[in-house]
């Protein structure tokens, strides 16, 4: 078990459609504007849903990985020689040329402590950085840098709309009455995780992470919940951590019936009748796939670093399968320095990272 | 990695006298997901005989694979550039966590799932994984299956290979 505040956020950078850098996320979440549109950047005619969140002029994904890495080194500080000693671990779609993505990001970033890529569907990010965690807590690097990026592009697109997993509304709706699925968005981020006697000017401490699995279906949520709150739990207690010190649940929340209401099922046995507050950014920014877990890590500390909470948009009321704390109207005053973000997957793979405010 | 995990049961696909894999209910097109799920069969199996597995609570999935589903991701893109739409078995079957899934639910392993394209030596880079795992204390074994499906050069048969190992759990050393 990782020693309390062993390992450390120093850098942190993301681009969505909600615009480039950290500052620009926590700006959108808390204004609440959801920015999905029409997609201009392929066709899709052939389908039965026309919208995502999509960063205009958005580069090549090699580019703009390499452009996150650099902005969270130097928002970290780390120079060439802390560089060398740092372990890359990348998260994006699986298939050919990952490997060598993977390793042309580490030479071109002048990383050079090992490479990794994880291609755990919507848990790749975040299974990056509990790895990264674990590596630093048992002392194999002093340095991490873990870096994500999914950008909207036509045959992930045309597969999550020939599943009919995309909203037929125009917008996500998580733990609302009347949602009718997710709609993808662009995101690319980069952090750099660092041991904390090394770490000289931290952003947020990352506390505690879990990774569980469901064991109940290729690609449908246990519905009770109970893998995602073994992973919540796993996360608090690595951190030492009582459930009722959270402040703050950035929820996986997709928009999706069965998804939400399993997640809430999982925050009502971790947290009980006295609950948490809870929002899914992602109905304002969209599911960045392999990506996502990352983007809204970087939501959180941003939230955490503010202490506000963003709303829960796209939200049209109650639905008594998610009796959750959704955050409405405006953003609330967090009420503690500790915060929980949730990710799942298809494989029932869960996910959770606590981080708290430096 | 000094030593690494001990090694608990061992398997291939194919191994001599095998044919294609059997196929998996809502799985298509592809031997990669019907291959994933026969080697691990017959690796779980012989570590533990029958299904499901009796100390599997924080077994842990971690499938290594360079290039993926080749065949499944080539008719997507065929699809989608053609202006058709795939059918939506693809959609799951468009990441290896699916088969992954389908191998924790049939041998109830209920610790991480986690996907890597491997960078190195994929068992070793696995290994390495799974090491991590172990120490972290998020698994206390874990079922490490590595696979690669050729490139269809248009004759090949058994394009592709997998081997299943489990690591850890059990008796220690």
């Amino acid at each position: 078990m990782a020693e309390r505040g062993a390992v450390q956020l120093t850098g942190v950078h993301a681009i969505s459609a909600l615009g480039r850098g950290a500052e620009a996320q926590l700006a959108g979440v808390l204004a609440a504007t959801p920015a999905f549109a029409p997609v201009g950047r392929f066709d899709t005619g052939p389908r039965r849903v026309d919208a995502a969140a999509t960063l205009p002029d958005v580069g090549r994904l090699p580019d703009e990985l390499a452009e996150a890495v650099e902005v969270a080194c130097a928002d970290a500080g780390l120079n060439a020689a802390g560089r060398a000693g740092a372990a890359l671990l990348l998260a994006v779609h699986g298939g050919v040329g990952v490997p060598e993505l993977a390793t042309g990001l580490a030479r071109r970033t002048g990383l050079g402590g090992g490479t990794r890529a994880y291609t755990t569907a919507c848990v790749s990010a975040t299974s990056a950085v509990a790895a990264g965690a674990a590596l630093l807590a048992r002392g194999d690097r002093d340095a991490v840098v873990v870096a994500a990026g999914y950008l909207v592009e036509p045959d992930q697109y045309a597969l999550f709309d020939t599943g009919r997993a995309l909203a037929t509304d125009g917008a996500v709706r998580p733990f609302s009455a009347g949602r009718t699925g997710l709609l993808l968005g662009d995101g690319v981020a980069a952090v750099v995780l660092q041991r904390a006697r090394s770490a000289r000017d931290p952003v947020a401490d990352l506390l505690g992470w879990g990774r569980t699995g469901d064991a109940f279906h290729p690609c449908q949520p246990e519905p009770s919940g109970r893998g995602l709150a073994r992973a919540a739990r796993a996360a608090l207690d690595r951190a030492g951590l009582p459930p009722e010190a959270v402040g703050y649940v950035n929820a996986n929340a997709t928009g999706t019936a069965g998804s939400d209401a399993s997640e809430a099922a999982a925050l009502g046995a971790v947290f009980g009748a006295a609950g948490v507050p809870v929002s899914s950014t992602k109905a304002v920014h969209g599911h960045a796939l392999e990506a996502s877990g990352l983007l809204e890590l970087v939501v959180t500390v941003q939230v955490l670093r503010h202490g506000k909470l963003p709303v829960n948009a796209g939200w049209r009321g109650p639905d008594p399968h998610c009796p959750v704390d959704v955050i409405l109207d405006a953003p609330r005053p967090a009420a503690t320095r500790y915060a929980l973000t949730l990710n799942a997957a298809f494989g029932g793979a869960n996910t959770a990272l606590l981080v708290g405010a430096a | 990695m000094s030593g690494g995990p001990p090694v608990r049961a061992e398997a291939s696909w194919p191994e001599p006298g095998d044919g294609a894999p059997p196929p998996v209910p809502g799985f298509v097109h592809s031997d990669f997901s019907p291959l994933v799920a026969a080697v691990a069969e017959r690796c779980l199996s012989r570590a533990y005989g029958q299904r499901p597995a009796p100390d599997g609570g924080r077994t842990a999935v971690v499938l290594v694979t360079a290039d993926g589903d080749r065949d499944s991701a080539a008719h997507v893109r065929r699809t989608v550039a053609a202006g058709g739409r795939p059918g939506p078995l693809f959609f799951f079957q468009s990441v290896p966590n699916s088969v992954a899934g389908h191998v924790a639910a049939r041998w109830g392993l209920g610790g991480p799932v986690v996907c890597l394209a491997p960078t190195g030596d994929p068992r070793r880079d696995g290994a390495a994984e799974a090491d991590l795992l172990l120490h972290d204390g998020d698994a206390d074994a874990v079922l490490l299956v590595l696979i690669e499906q050729a490139p269809d050069d248009g004759g090949a048969r058994d394009r592709a290979r997998a081997v299943a190992v489990l690591l850890g759990g059990g008796d220690r050393p």
